[in-house]
């Protein structure tokens, strides 16, 4: 998505960073508009990472294939996440 | 001589009693009370049978209110009844249940008021345990030699899981319980199972294979080993060797979730994490989505505010330069004393005006665009994951805002220059003659014995010049 962005975690710590380096304040208002924009992009990338995960039930064979799970594995009922689809 | 049989409360038949009934008919007979006869059974077997093994299967098991445990031991030909006092049953380090076969030591007793011999259980051990734990001891000390247990071997598990590996029993309620949960916590979680036997003869070798398997899937980037409740004998393969290695060597963080929670494994202690249950294990691979979301926005809120802050600020310091009381003060005593100070202080005044001016429009242009850039709208527009985000307002925003900014701060840089208070501060001195009506810009101008004034930044010095140098303009 972003090569500056490593992962999820990565972007939530530096989106950690960035709001303390705000609050501390004394900054000039070039770097903290910079901070800020960049900010937007760490969190834009977390939400994207949120809904890129499939909701998806694999089985691994013995020969290294990969099959849907039968779904009387349970896995296709109840939807409660805030998937939108 | 007194026969100490005689102290009993009944007379001891002696050898010459027995034989045929009848065929003594001389002997008196003797006719022992029901609990005469059982207390002379007790005795033999008290004695005969105080401390004895036996080995059977437990049925009937139940433990009472009193905390003692009654059941029954047996074979295929025959039973016995036991019980296991509660103080016992505290050292036992496994419960017992019915079809379990153990070994037990105790001693024989009679229950007078049924008229039952039974074995009072002073410890039971499963069949078999022996060896058994004598190979977990040996394994675990083997594998906590070689470090694997080390708490630094320890890996974090990944805050958001691309793919999660599960590996376990397709037909057991531990990988229901686990996908259960995930999808409960995270609808869209992606989950890779790669099955496996977890009981019964080589199960450890392919529950090492699967590990191995799954470690090699791509994306998959931690992985949940383990099953649901059972006996020891059940759960045994994860206290075997090749399991342990093969967790030990995924090259994932791992979380072992074996049975109970009571119930221990080496593979609980080489997984980078134990967790009790198969569902406690989904439940600590992914926080919640929604807790997810809700860090994220208010991180990204916190970002919002402090900007707006900032913003604040700025303003703030734009007004509190432009009532500096020393700029009117000071560029007023100026206007008063002489032409070329007039000058200069008109200068001045139309340089600060000018560049505040300028400032003041570089402000308004930097909010104009900023409103325009309008963050609130940014969020939204992520919260609500609207794919396209305005072009506008991302790039040509930005340049705008950081062109307002640069001129802005170029303004702030050279008025600051242009202040005479800055100037002052700077160390300079502005030098007036006697009569305050001329700045002393040439050595010339004044004569030994002269008196002038020397303005600081900080009060004023009244000063003799005592001898003059060269009225060459330094270079």
């Amino acid at each position: 998505m972003d090569s500056t962005i490593k992962d999820f975690e990565a972007a939530i710590t530096e989106l950690e960073t960035i709001v303390k380096k705000l609050e501390e304040g004394d900054l000039p208002l070039e770097t903290s508009l910079q901070l800020y924009e960049r900010g937007v992009q760490l969190s834009r990338f977390c939400h994207a990472q949120l809904e890129q995960a499939e909701r998806r039930i694999e089985i691994l064979n013995e020969r290294g294939g990969v099959s849907p799970a039968p779904a009387n594995l349970g896995a296709e009922d109840e939807s409660e996440g805030r998937t939108r689809r | 001589m007194t026969n100490s049989l005689f102290d009993l409360p009944f007379e001891e038949p002696t050898p010459e009693d027995r034989g045929p009934q009848g065929s003594a008919p001389q002997e008196p007979r003797r006719v022992y009370s029901v609990s005469q006869l059982t207390d002379r059974i007790r005795a033999l077997l008290e004695e005969r049978f105080f401390e004895i093994w036996v080995e059977g299967e437990i049925s009937n098991c139940f433990v009472a209110k009193t905390g003692h445990m009654y059941f029954t031991l047996k074979d295929t030909q025959a039973q016995i009844k036991a019980v296991m006092f509660r103080s016992a049953i505290r050292y036992l380090r496994f419960k017992p249940q019915d079809g379990l076969r153990v070994v037990a030591r105790g001693r024989l007793t009679v229950y007078d008021p049924k008229g039952e011999y039974q074995i009072v259980c002073e410890h039971l051990e499963p069949e078999g345990l022996g060896a058994r734990q004598l190979a977990f001891d040996q394994l675990k000390e083997l594998l906590a030699r070689e470090g694997l247990f080390d708490p630094r071997r320890k890996r974090a598990l990944p805050a958001l899981p691309r793919k999660i590996g599960v590996v376990t029993s397709l037909d057991g309620a531990a990988v229901r319980d686990i996908i259960k949960v995930l999808r409960r916590r995270y609808a869209n979680a992606h989950i890779v199972i790669r099955p496996t036997r977890v009981q019964g003869e080589g199960a450890a070798l392919e529950i090492a294979r699967a590990m191995a398997a799954i470690g090699k899937v791509k994306g998959v980037d931690v992985v949940i080993v383990g099953r649901g409740g059972g006996s020891i004998e059940d759960l045994w393969a994860f206290n075997e060797e090749v399991v342990a290695r093969a967790i030990a060597g995924c090259p994932v963080p791992t979380i072992a979730a074996v049975g109970h929670e009571t119930d221990v494994t080496i593979a609980d202690f080489v997984a980078d994490v134990r967790a009790p249950t198969p569902s406690a294990a989904a439940e600590i691979v992914v926080a919640r989505k929604d807790d997810f979301w809700a860090r994220i926005d208010r991180l990204g809120h916190r970002v919002e505010t402090l900007m707006q802050g900032r913003l604040h600020r700025i303003r703030a310091r734009i007004g509190a330069i432009e009532s500096r009381p020393g700029y009117a003060g000071f560029a007023t005593r100026v206007a008063m004393r002489g032409r070329r100070a007039d000058d200069l202080s008109h200068q001045l005044l139309r340089a600060v005006r000018g560049q505040l001016g300028r400032r003041e429009r570089g402000y308004q242009t930097l909010q104009l665009t900023l409103e325009r850039f309008d963050v609130r709208r940014r969020f939204g527009a992520i919260r609500t994951r609207l794919v396209g985000v305005d072009g506008r307002l991302t790039s040509s925003a930005d340049r705008r805002v950081h062109a307002a900014d640069a001129r802005l701060r170029g303004a702030a840089a050279r008025l600051e220059s242009l202040s005479p208070l800055a100037v002052l501060a700077r160390g300079y001195a502005v030098c007036w003659n006697e009569d305050r009506t001329a700045i002393i810009r040439d050595a010339a101008a004044v004569e030994r014995g002269d008196r002038v004034h020397v303005k600081l930044e900080r009060g004023e010095l009244d000063c003799a010049v005592t001898s003059r140098g060269s009225t060459e303009p330094d270079s």
